[in-house]
């Protein structure tokens, strides 16, 4: 079992800011995710792509310069928390020749929206918005801050997109297909995504309800090579069980898992795996899907974004759809939300899982409010 | 290079200046090879030899990031061909999933990017306060806080830089009526 501390306080989600394929704002998001559409995708043409084995994306029509997006997406969800001045924000962004000028000019813009600055930028790949949002719960869990703002940025430009073509991880075929058979890769997509993560007595003592609760986070490394994942999942089920233990949630108090699920197929298989050993006979009742598979991946900004989506599947009932399906891979084995479901019990806690380069996992636990 | 709440199991640093050795499956810079070389000589330094899985997160912080590395992926890009290395290493997780295959390190990867650069020799303020919030969290018993910093083109910053420090939770005093 996980020796994961227990929070001292509870961490609440008091604000959301959304920028996706979609558009601004969580509902066309969750209207997508929830019918499995798959309208997000196009033929890229923000660059060339004609030397590319693939050419498709999620892509934003006329994105704002990337700062901007996120500070849209953080000042969406400051009004929504009604957030009082001086938070600190962590900031998830790719790591390039840009990047601390991108995270300066937030910077910048936060202090105008009465933040008290970035205080970290996290460029930890595709888990590096999850590790900033476990690193909030837990300044938050310890009484050090009684709120911290998220925030996390993507935009799709060429230079990833070349390098993900080169190492053959996006679609050959141009469809991100979770855990299908057939699937050959992912696909790329924008996002800009903003989070208040906030003290349960904080947010009550403002007279805030909020949207949800995170009850549970947990990381873990696989210890196993620089980009592939280990085999057996044992690193997922890991983050898995210390989002669980610190929840004191059991694996039959969850109803429904956001899967990391990029349309790899060792990493998807990895990852069933690792749902298997955790939850063992019960995960052929348990509702998985990959939500990726409609607003594409968003490498640094793809956990909040899918914690985004996993908040709005709690509270709408409507179990985000596994879109690109083709057929069962047998050695996969999970029960795919494969169209559009609501259940008769409403969800009441989910699970929003990530997985990067150098074997990082994270695993954020959700609860409706 | 310690916190009020942790304690130095180990620390090191690389030579400025030293080119670090070649690190397999990595190419175009020296930023990996760099981080490679200064976490192989602190966990040496604190554990010995590779053994048993250990619950250590691995903790990298670098203001300037693998420069050579994003330069060499958008000069690629504008170009004819991408060299699929570049995909592996084109963020700083992969050379840290290089350091805990060979190490065993299960605990939390995280990547940050510190404003400004540590003091040579030594880890920044900031990473010394996340390993701490790492270890109190609960999901490692040590962290290996790693700083590197690649010299930028100019050189006027100097040589690449890189020092390490293997942390753990400091003792915790029993409170005596």
């Amino acid at each position: 079992m996980s020796s994961s501390a227990p929070p001292a306080g509870r961490p609440v989600f008091t604000g959301l800011g959304v920028l996706s394929a979609f558009g601004a704002g969580p509902a066309p998001l969750a209207a997508a995710t929830a019918a499995g559409s798959a309208a997000g995708f196009a033929e890229v043409t923000r660059f060339d792509v004609s030397r590319r084995g693939t050419r498709r994306a999620a892509l934003l029509a006329d994105p704002p310069p990337l700062a901007a997006a996120v500070l849209g997406a953080v000042a969406d969800a400051c009004e929504q928390s009604g957030l009082p001045g001086g938070a600190p924000l962590l900031l998830a962004l790719h790591s390039d020749l840009r990047t601390r000028e991108v995270a300066a000019e937030v910077a910048q813009g936060a202090a105008a929206l009465g933040l008290a600055g970035v205080d970290r930028v996290y460029t930890g790949a595709c888990v590096a918005a999850a590790t900033a949002v476990a690193d909030a719960a837990a300044l938050v869990g310890s009484g050090r801050h009684p709120r911290v703002v998220v925030a996390a940025g993507h935009l799709v430009e060429p230079g990833v997109f070349a390098a993900f073509d080169a190492g053959r991880a996006l679609a050959r075929d141009g469809r991100l297909r979770p855990f299908s058979s057939g699937r050959s890769g992912t696909l790329l997509g924008d996002a800009a995504v903003a989070v208040v993560v906030e003290a349960d007595t904080a947010a009550a003592a403002r007279g805030v309800r909020p949207l949800a609760r995170l009850a549970g986070w947990g990381r873990s490394g696989d210890a196993h090579h620089v980009c592939r994942p280990r085999p057996d999942g044992a690193g997922v089920a890991r983050a898995v069980r210390s989002a669980l233990a610190r929840a004191g949630v059991a694996p039959s108090g969850v109803d429904y898992v956001n899967a990391n699920g990029t349309g790899s197929p060792m990493s998807d298989l990895a990852e069933a795996r690792a749902l298997r050993e955790v939850f063992g006979e019960a995960l052929d009742g348990l509702p998985v899907s990959s939500s990726k598979s409609v607003h594409g991946h968003a490498l640094e900004a793809s956990a909040l974004l899918e914690l985004a989506v996993t908040i709005g599947a709690l509270d709408s009932g409507r179990l985000p759809v596994n879109a690109g399906w083709l057929g069962p891979d047998p050695e996969v084995g999970l029960d795919l939300v494969l169209a559009e479901r609501r259940p008769d019990v409403p969800p009441r806690c989910a699970l929003s899982l990530n997985s990067a380069f150098g074997g990082a996992n994270t695993a954020l636990l959700v609860a409706a409010a | 290079m310690s916190t009020p709440r942790t304690r130095t199991l180990a620390a090191a640093h690389w030579p400025p200046g030293e080119p670090p050795p070649p690190l397999p499956g990595f190419s175009a810079s020296t930023f990996n090879p760099l981080v490679a070389a200064v976490a192989e000589r602190c966990l040496a330094a604190g554990y010995g030899e590779p053994g048993e899985p250990r619950r250590t997160a691995l903790l990298l912080a670098s203001a300037g990031g693998d420069r050579a590395t994003a330069l060499a992926i958008d000069t690629a890009a504008a170009g004819h061909r991408m060299p699929p290395l570049l995909f592996f290493q084109s963020n700083p997780n992969a050379v840290l999933g290089h350091v805990a295959s060979r190490w065993q390190l299960t605990g939390p990867v995280v990547a940050i990017s510190p404003p400004e650069a540590a003091a040579p020799g030594e880890v920044p303020p900031d990473a010394l306060e996340l390993a701490e919030l790492l270890l109190a969290d609960g999901d490692a018993d040590h962290v290996l806080v790693i700083a590197a910093e690649q010299a930028a083109p100019s050189a006027e910053q100097g040589p690449d830089q890189a020092a390490a420090v293997l942390l753990a939770a400091a003792a915790v005093a029993t409170a005596t009526a």
